[in-house]
């Protein structure tokens, strides 16, 4: 039983992670124009593997909201460093990866509805 | 094709995106400047293009080296009037060669067109398999 609610936790905590990705995603595209404005991420992967390996707990707080601003990217001559392709192709990753992890979270589920549906008719 | 394949995939494709993007971007500047006789450095607009580079892994992306300018020779136009002509009326033209660009620009757009379509049934294939977990 305990490693199911961790499964399911996890999967919510991934499928949350991808729905604020897309909307920071959204917002760097809305940007893409703006003068100084650099590109926000959400590192939530390299995060939650991190947590995972030095068995910290995985809070919404700490692990799955944060939002960063990788300040990696080259900056164009009004200060921006969104490139339209990235972002596109980052929303393509994405738009999966939230899928999948619905997918698994609902295969989860009917699993537990299975399990819990054994004998009820005997 | 698994799970960690994606990104690379997609990162594949949105290179080719955005070497094709600066690419057109560079020609269009090609194209304004035509004409340019002098600029900043005091001779005439130098044509400029994209080096491109394999990113290295196999297979792999595309990599913009560097923005290199066309070295040929400038175009001798005999115009005496001219506030830049030489003694003999002669001024130079960028190396631009129009319909180079022209057709330069519609390659430039077929190849960012075709790394969208591969960005695009790519997606549609990973979305058949998660499909599979209906």
């Amino acid at each position: 039983m305990d490693q199911s609610a961790r499964i399911t936790e996890y999967l919510e905590a991934g499928l949350r992670a991808a729905g604020l990705r897309q909307s920071v995603i959204a917002g760097n595209i809305a940007n893409m124009a703006t003068p100084g404005y650099r590109r926000h991420a959400v590192p939530f992967e390299e995060v939650f593997a991190d947590a995972l390996e030095k068995g910290k707990p995985v809070t919404y707080g700490d692990v799955v909201d944060q939002v960063t601003r990788p300040m990696t990217g080259e900056v164009n001559e009004i200060g921006n460093d969104v490139q339209l392709e990235s972002e596109i192709g980052d929303l393509v990753k994405n738009s999966l990866l939230y899928k999948t992890y619905a997918r698994l979270l609902s295969r989860t589920y009917q699993q537990m509805e299975m399990a819990m549906s054994v004998g009820r008719d005997g | 094709m698994g799970i960690d394949e994606i990104a690379p995939m997609v990162d594949i494709a949105v290179s080719g995106m955005r070497a094709q993007s600066l690419r057109l971007n560079l020609i269009a500047g090609n194209i304004a400047n035509a004409e340019t006789t002098r600029t900043a450095g005091g001779e005439p607009y130098r044509r400029r293009d994209v080096v491109l580079r394999a990113s290295g892994d196999e297979p792999g992306g595309v990599t913009v080296l560097n923005i290199a300018k066309d070295s040929s020779a400038f175009r001798q136009v005999l115009m005496p009037g001219h506030p830049d002509a030489d003694a003999e009326g002669f001024v130079q033209m960028p190396n631009v060669d129009l319909p180079v660009e022209m057709m330069n620009m519609v390659t430039a757009s077929r190849a960012y067109q075709a790394n969208v379509a591969i960005l695009h049934r790519y997606q549609e294939m990973v979305e058949t398999t998660v499909e599979l977990l209906r």
